[in-house]
């Protein structure tokens, strides 16, 4: 029966679903219980990330449901790294909430629910399916960025996000209306056969407006102007979910659409990808420069970082698109440690501290913390024995193999000017006089997890090439 | 040419829905004139918004409770909008059809014993 094969398609969906249901209705009646929910919805994402890597390894891939969704290799990689970074910001959180007075039970409810939204986002092959995982992920993001209620800063990062992201969200239906209009069928598939022949203006408009609502989502230039405020306002562990896994998803979104459906009239889109890296990765370096609050610092790291991987995507190859999913893997290991480092600034009172002072002569007072942090900023930075470096690395080989030397060489220009805001951060940690205001951290689970994503992106991770090389070539080949 | 006669049935419809509102706003005044019950005050002759006065600066505080039913009752609203393209076209979905939207209910169901729980439905 083809209902049957279609659900047991979505087995990591339908596991996240039923376990947000159960914990939903465990947090009505325990409030309290945050830290219980938590763990299990890190279990049921562990449960969900089984299943797609044993579909993963399987390396089938099949449409679901009359080709709404689809089972490929492809999305199960994206999947797998979605999970992943969604149960490392579960793990962080409860001590950081518990200080803000908003452990509430509901927070890991509300990371499953985004997941589910995630899941169906990297898997959509049709443009209603798209909408709808872009949604449920957006929707529990908006409630995630004003968690804390009590503080004006996170209740007005959530405001902001909701109101711009359903502007973008609005330019995304409106483009999709154009392009169902124009192509007749809002399946990727017949989209793309519809513009094998010819492409009118109107389907050009259509495709620029749902770019548009994608770069919103990724934030890249030049619709990235709500992700400082965001990330500074939004608690700690919201930030780090954010800059991680729903950046995976709409990234792995925007490669399905634009491959899938529009493959076929490289032209016409390959100009605009290669606009918005472009303006990514120049204002995410220079943007970030005059920032003395840390957060902001990291959300524009993230622009420029968007900027690099989707150079990959301009090439348009499948060497690029491979590349792009390294390069997003890495990502998401230096991202999540910044932030995991940022989370261990804390004062002798406990409040948490994000200033460019506070960190002043870190290393004489933290030593252990100002390494790792200092081996997330050079690995951000690119520099060459750091895991950061072979992301970059494998996006400018695609791009210089794919034609397009120009591109490469701003981009490497670029990535100079982002090194400078990455090593200030390194010279005021370990050259400046001690600003003694960082006291030691009690948080086992951050130390740990901080060490072991430190260990992912020093020299260690190189051991990690191969099976990642096979990975993300199995799952480039799905798109094409 | 598209044959425009297929759409007479919604011009029907159109002037008998027109004729009728009409009908409802115009025969009341009329009637009331005639047999002198004709009596405005300030109060009548206000518009009618929610409860709350029509005309005044639109940075006043009011209630926070009235968005938070707002906002359930657009959820619970939505179920009942779902269910009317379902109704129709079940002959075509068949038991996959009903079982499907016993989930979406089923789910729905779950989130209002969640809002009834944490006791978004109380007024105090």
């Amino acid at each position: 029966m083809e209902l049957n094969a279609s659900l047991s398609l979505v087995r990591p969906e339908i596991i996240l679903s039923f376990s947000a249901l159960a914990l939903l209705l465990l947090a009505a009646w325990k409030d309290q219980a945050g830290r219980l929910i938590s763990i299990l919805a890190v279990a049921a994402l562990g449960a969900a990330a089984a299943f797609t890597a044993s579909a993963l390894g399987s390396g089938a891939s099949a449409p679901a449901f009359d080709g709404l969704m689809v089972n490929d290799a492809f999305g199960n990689f994206s999947k797998l790294l979605i999970y992943i970074a969604a149960a490392v910001s579960l793990t962080i959180a409860p001590r950081f909430l518990e200080k803000a007075g908003a452990m509430r039970a509901e927070y890991p409810v509300l990371i499953v629910l985004s997941c589910i939204g995630m899941g169906i986002m990297v898997s959509a092959t049709d443009l209603i399916s798209l909408y709808i995982g872009l949604e449920l992920q957006s929707l529990s993001a908006y409630v995630l960025a004003s968690f804390v209620r009590s503080d004006g800063r996170s209740a007005e990062a959530g405001l902001k996000y909701f109101v711009l992201g359903g502007l973008a969200s609005g330019m995304l239906l409106f483009g999709a209306s154009l392009v169902y209009g124009f192509a007749g069928s809002t399946s990727f598939a017949a989209i793309g056969l519809a513009m094998d022949k010819e492409v009118g203006l109107g389907l050009i408009f259509g495709i620029v407006f749902i770019l548009s609502g994608l770069a919103f989502k990724i934030s890249a230039a030049p619709f990235h102007m709500w992700t400082p405020d965001v990330y500074e306002g939004a608690p700690t562990p919201v930030t780090a979910f954010f800059a991680s896994a729903p950046k995976v998803a709409a990234i792995a979104l925007l490669m399905r659409v634009v491959l899938e459906a529009f493959g076929s009239q490289v032209l016409v889109w390959q100009q605009i990808i290669i606009a918005v890296a472009l303006m990514s990765i120049i204002i995410g370096a220079v943007g970030a420069i005059g920032q003395q609050n840390l957060k902001r610092l990291m959300a524009y790291s993230s622009i420029n970082n968007v900027g690099f991987i989707l150079i990959g995507l301009a090439t348009g190859t499948e060497q690029g698109i491979a590349a792009m999913l390294v390069y997003l893997t890495i990502y998401v290991a230096m991202t999540l440690g910044g932030f995991v480092c940022l989370m261990q600034l804390k004062d002798k009172d406990g409040n948490y501290r994000e200033e460019f002072a506070d960190i002043a002569g870190l290393s004489k007072t933290r030593p252990a913390l100002a390494a790792a942090f200092a081996i997330f900023m050079f690995s951000l930075a690119g520099i060459p024995p750091l895991f950061g470096f072979w992301g970059k690395l494998v996006v400018f080989n695609a791009a210089v193999a794919a034609g397009l030397l120009p591109l490469a060489v701003i981009g490497i220009a670029a990535s100079v000017i982002g090194a400078f805001y990455y090593l200030k951060v390194v010279k005021v940690m370990y050259f400046d006089d001690a600003a003694d205001v960082i006291a030691d951290s009690d948080d086992k689970v951050l130390v740990w997890t901080g060490g072991i994503l430190a260990a992912a992106n020093s020299p260690l991770g190189y051991f990690a090439i191969p099976v990642l090389g096979v990975w993300t070539a199995v799952a480039a080949k799905a798109l094409f | 040419m598209t044959d425009l006669s297929q759409y007479l049935p919604i011009l029907l419809f159109l002037v008998v829905a027109l004729a009728l509102s009409s009908a409802f706003v115009f025969l009341p005044m009329g009637v009331s004139r005639l047999t002198g019950t004709y009596k405005p005050t300030e109060a009548k002759l206000a518009e009618y918004e929610c409860g709350f006065p029509a005309f005044e600066d639109s940075r006043s505080q009011f209630d926070v409770r009235f968005y938070l039913v707002a906002i359930l009752f657009i959820i619970f609203d939505l179920e009942a909008a779902f269910l009317f393209p379902w109704a129709v076209s079940l002959g075509e979905t068949g038991w996959i059809g009903w079982g499907t939207m016993m989930l979406f209910l089923f789910e729905l169901v779950i989130g209002f014993i969640y809002a009834w729980k944490v006791g978004a439905l109380e007024w105090e």
